[in-house]
C-alpha cells in the first residue's frame, strides 16, 4: 500500500510542478552566486521553497516541509540582509537543494521521504542561529518531544479570532473593544493550532535555539532499511508519465476531430446514395471532394497531435548550469555554461532519451574539454571558461550544440591513444582524415584520460552517447580546432512517430527503408560489377562501394541479380543495397512490435493498400551479415496474420 | 452552508495548490470556482465581474495575495468581496498586516475541508449579521 493512495493524481501534478519550480530555482542559485546581493533572485529562491513547502504540507510529507522551511527561512534573512551569504554557505543551500529533489524522487516512489542528512539540517540550523556554518555533529537522538503529538485543531468558539474586530482594531477604528494586543495573541494562536503538522514538525522556527535533534531521530528508526542511497537511485528512475499541453493545442485538436466527424457524416450519407445506385456525376464529385477533405483533416490532425507532444527543450537544458556548475566548482575550473534556444521544440520521448547523453556531453566539456585557470592565462585565455548549450530546429531537423572553448582535440593524439589501445590497427589509423579520427571516441573502450571521480563513474562512455543519439535517428559529429576548443553537434529528426521511407522490392514483397539513409538510387548494370578481394563492389564516381543485396541480408535465396541500387550512407559505412524494383516513398506511421521484433525489423507500417510492411533496421541487418536473420519467417508471419 | 453556486475565485501561483483548494470547495459543496495565477491576473477577472468569494494566496509574483486583497479593498465595487487569505505563515506580523488590509480570515496551509469550512462559515456569518 503507498503511502499516497487516493492522492496519486495530486502527487503527480505536484512533483511536476515542484521539480519544474526546483530546476528553476537551481539556475537561480547559480546565478545568485554571481549576484550575491540580487533581491529579485533572493525573492524568487525564498518563493521557490515556499512554494514547495506549501504543496508539500497537503501531501504530510512532513521531511519535505522541514527542509524546505530550514531553506526558506535562510533566504528569508537573506534578503533581509541579516545574513550575508557566504561560499560556505552556498554549499549549505546547494546540499539542501539536492536534498529536496533527492525527497521529489521519493516521493516518486510513493514513499514519504526520509529525513534529511542531519549534517545538512544541522548546517541550516547553525546558519539562522547565526553561527557561520560549519560541520555540526550529528545531533544527539533525543526523544521527540510533544511538539510531534498534533495539537487538537482549535474549535470555532475559542480559538478563531473575531476578525472583523481585529480589523477594526488596528484600523484604528472606535468599535474595538479588546486591547489589539489581545486579539492578535489569539488570532496567533488559532493559526498556529490549524498549522497542525508543519508547525509540529518543525523546529522551533528562525531561533536555532532548540536542539535540532527531534525530528530526525524519529523517522530514522522507523525505517532501518532505507538509505539516502536508494533515494538517488529512486530520483533517476522517476520518469514524467504526464505532459503539460497549451490548452490553444488541445482546441486545435478537438477542433480537427470535430471537422473530421462532419465529414465522415458526409461520407456515410454519399455510401448511402452510392448503395442506392446513385452514381451521377454530381454524386462521385461529391464524394471526391468529402475524400479530398478528409485527407487534408486528418494530416493536420495528425501534426497537431503531434505538437502537443512537442515541448521546450529548455525544460531540460534548465538542469544543466547546475551541473556543470557543481562539476567545475569539484575540479577547481572556473566554467559558465551559455544556454541558447531553450524555445526549441522537441518531441517529450526524446527530450527524455536527451538528457542523459547531454549530461554526459556537459560533463566531458567541464572535465576534458576546458583547462584550469592557470593553463588558461598562461595560454592568454580569459580564466574563466565558456561552455555553450544550444538548440535551434533547422529545416525538419533539431540541431542540439554543445562547444567549448577549451584546449581541443589532436587527431593525432586520438589516433595514437586508439592505437594503444588496440581499438585500430597502425594501418587503419594512417588512412583516416581529421573528422575520422576525432570520431574514434565513439568507440567502446576509448577514454583519453584516465578516468576520475564521479564524473565518468555513471558508467556512460561516448560509445553509449552515440548509441543513444542513434536510437532517436540521430547522428553527432565532434569538430575540434586544438587550443580553441570543441564542438559537438547533435543532429535529430523533429518526431520519431513518422518516419519517411522509401519502399522497395524484393520479388514482389514491398519492405521499407529509413528515407534518411538513403543518398540516391542508381541502375545497377551487371557487367560493372568488380570483385574486390571476394566482395562485389561498384564505381560511383571514383568511389569503390561495396554492393550488399537484400536478398543476402535477409537471407532469401537469389533469383536474379538486382536491377537496382540504393547508395546507403549509415553513420558507419556506406554502401550499395541491391533491390528489384521500387514502389515509392511513404510517410510511415510506425508501429512498434513490442513482443515480437525479429532483429532487423525497426517496425511495421501499413500502406495504402492496407498491405503491411516491415520497417528495416539496417543497422542490425548489416551487422549480421554472413548470418541468417529470420526475416523470412517475420514476413511470412504477418500474411497469415 | 451558504449557496453552492456561489463563485470563488482561487488565486495562488502554483497550480497544485489550486487544484487542492479547488478540490476541498468541491468537497464542501463549491463548484463555482474559477483560478487566477497571481493578484494582476486576479484582479483583470475580478473587474469582469461575478465573482462573490476570493481565496488568495499570500506569496506570489507580479502581484501577491496582500497587494491584492489593499486593490479590492480600494476599489469601489469590489471592496464589499469576503477575501479569504492563505498563508503557509502564522507569524504576527503577517497577521496584523492582513488585518489591516481588511482580510476577511486568515486560514494556514495544510488545513482539511473541515478547517477550511469552519473559516468560511464565520465568514458568511459575519455578512450575514453585517
Amino acid at each position: 500500500m503507498s503511502d499516497f493512495s487516493g492522492m496519486e493524481d495530486l502527487l503527480q501534478d505536484f512533483l511536476q510542478e515542484a521539480s519544474d519550480l526546483l530546476s528553476d530555482v537551481d539556475n537561480k542559485l547559480v546565478d545568485l552566486e554571481k549576484m550575491p546581493d540580487d533581491r529579485g533572485l533572493l525573492n524568487d529562491i525564498f518563493r521557490g521553497f515556499h512554494t514547495v513547502k506549501g504543496g508539500a504540507g497537503f501531501l504530510n510529507a512532513t521531511e519535505l516541509v522541514t527542509l524546505c522551511h530550514l531553506t526558506e527561512n535562510l533566504f528569508d534573512r537573506l534578503r533581509n540582509g541579516e545574513l550575508e551569504l557566504t561560499p560556505e554557505l552556498m554549499d549549505v543551500i546547494m546540499a539542501a537543494t539536492k536534498g529536496v529533489r533527492e525527497m521529489f524522487g521519493e516521493l516518486g516512489q510513493m514513499v514519504q521521504p526520509q529525513p534529511a542528512d542531519p549534517d545538512v539540517l544541522a548546517a541550516l540550523q547553525g546558519a539562522l542561529s547565526g553561527d557561520q556554518p560549519v560541520p555540526v555533529a550529528a545531533p544527539a537522538a533525543a526523544p521527540a518531544p510533544a511538539a510531534h503529538e498534533a495539537a487538537p485543531e482549535p474549535s470555532a468558539a475559542t480559538g478563531e479570532p473575531d476578525w472583523s474586530l481585529l480589523h477594526a482594531a488596528v484600523a484604528g477604528q472606535p468599535a474595538a473593544q479588546a486591547p489589539v494586543s489581545e486579539l492578535i495573541t489569539k488570532a496567533e494562536a488559532a493559526a498556529g493550532g490549524i498549522a497542525v503538522t508543519p508547525a509540529a514538525g518543525v523546529p522551533a522556527q528562525a531561533s536555532g535555539q532548540q536542539a535540532p535533534a527531534s525530528p530526525y531521530g524519529r523517522r530514522a528508526t522507523d525505517r532501518p532499511g532505507a538509505q539516502p542511497v536508494n533515494a538517488r537511485r529512486a530520483e533517476e528512475r522517476v520518469r514524467e508519465n504526464t505532459i503539460r499541453v497549451d490548452t490553444s493545442r488541445l482546441d486545435q485538436v478537438l477542433n480537427l476531430s470535430g471537422e473530421i466527424g462532419l465529414t465522415k457524416n458526409r461520407l456515410t450519407s454519399l455510401r448511402a446514395d452510392i448503395l442506392a445506385g446513385k452514381n451521377d456525376s454530381e454524386t462521385l464529385h461529391a464524394l471526391d471532394q468529402a475524400v479530398s477533405q478528409l485527407d487534408l483533416l486528418v494530416s493536420d490532425l495528425q501534426n497537431s497531435v503531434m505538437k502537443t507532444r512537442m515541448q521546450p527543450i529548455g525544460r531540460l537544458f534548465q538542469k544543466y548550469p547546475r551541473i556543470a556548475r557543481d562539476l567545475a566548482r569539484q575540479l577547481g575550473k572556473d566554467v559558465e555554461l551559455v544556454l541558447a534556444g531553450e524555445e526549441t521544440e522537441v518531441d517529450k520521448t526524446m527530450i527524455e532519451d536527451l538528457a542523459d547523453p547531454l549530461i554526459h556531453l556537459i560533463r566531458n566539456a567541464v572535465d576534458h574539454g576546458v583547462e584550469m585557470p592557470a593553463e588558461r592565462q598562461a595560454a592568454g585565455k580569459p580564466s574563466k571558461s565558456l561552455v555553450r548549450l544550444e538548440a535551434r530546429q533547422e529545416g525538419d531537423h533539431i540541431v542540439l550544440i554543445i562547444a567549448d572553448d577549451g584546449k581541443g582535440m589532436s587527431a593525432e593524439r586520438i589516433r595514437a591513444k586508439a592505437i594503444e589501445k588496440g581499438l585500430i590497427s597502425e594501418e587503419e589509423a594512417n588512412t583516416l582524415d581529421e573528422r575520422q579520427s576525432l570520431n574514434l571516441i565513439f568507440l567502446p573502450g576509448f577514454s583519453t584520460k584516465t578516468q576520475i571521480s564521479d564524473v565518468s563513474g555513471r558508467g556512460v562512455g561516448m560509445d553509449v552517447v552515440k548509441t543513444n543519439i542513434q536510437k532517436l535517428n540521430g547522428s553527432i559529429e565532434i569538430r575540434s580546432e586544438p587550443g580553441k576548443g570543441s564542438v559537438f553537434m547533435i543532429s535529430l529528426p523533429l518526431t520519431l512517430a513518422i518516419l519517411p521511407v522509401l519502399l522497395v522490392l524484393l520479388g514482389d514483397q514491398p519492405f521499407a527503408l529509413p528515407l534518411s539513409l538513403v543518398r540516391e538510387i542508381l541502375p545497377i548494370e551487371q557487367s560493372r560489377i568488380q570483385e574486390v578481394g571476394g566482395k562485389e563492389t561498384l564505381v560511383v564516381r571514383g568511389e569503390v562501394l561495396p554492393v550488399i543485396t537484400l536478398s543476402r541480408l535477409l537471407g532469401w535465396p537469389r533469383e536474379h541479380y538486382p536491377e537496382y541500387g540504393v547508395f546507403m550512407q549509415t553513420a558507419e559505412r556506406s554502401f550499395i543495397l541491391g533491390v528489384d524494383s521500387f514502389a515509392g516513398r511513404d510517410d510511415a506511421v510506425i508501429k512498434s512490435l513490442e513482443d515480437f521484433r525479429p532483429k532487423g525489423v525497426a517496425g511495421v507500417t501499413t500502406l495504402s493498400n492496407g498491405q503491411i510492411v516491415l520497417i528495416l533496421d539496417m543497422k542490425e541487418l548489416l551487422s549480421d551479415i554472413g548470418q541468417h536473420v529470420d526475416i523470412g519467417s517475420a514476413v511470412r508471419a504477418l500474411d497469415f496474420a | 452552508m451558504a449557496d453552492p453556486k456561489m463563485r470563488f475565485l482561487v488565486v495562488d501561483d502554483f497550480s497544485t495548490m489550486r487544484r487542492i483548494v479547488r478540490n476541498l470547495l468541491k468537497e464542501l459543496g463549491y463548484t463555482n470556482v474559477d483560478e487566477a495565477e497571481d493578484g494582476a491576473i486576479a484582479l483583470q477577472k475580478l473587474q469582469g465581474g461575478g465573482f462573490e468569494f476570493v481565496v488568495t494566496d499570500w506569496n506570489m509574483p507580479n502581484m501577491d495575495g496582500l497587494t491584492l486583497l489593499q486593490t479590492i479593498r480600494a476599489t469601489p465595487n469590489l471592496k464589499h468581496l469576503p477575501v479569504l487569505m492563505i498563508t503557509a505563515e502564522a507569524k504576527k506580523e503577517n497577521i496584523i498586516a492582513a488585518a489591516q488590509a481588511g482580510a476577511s480570515g486568515y486560514i494556514v496551509k495544510p488545513f482539511t475541508a473541515g478547517t477550511l469550512s469552519e473559516k468560511l462559515n464565520k465568514i458568511f456569518e459575519k455578512m450575514g449579521q453585517a
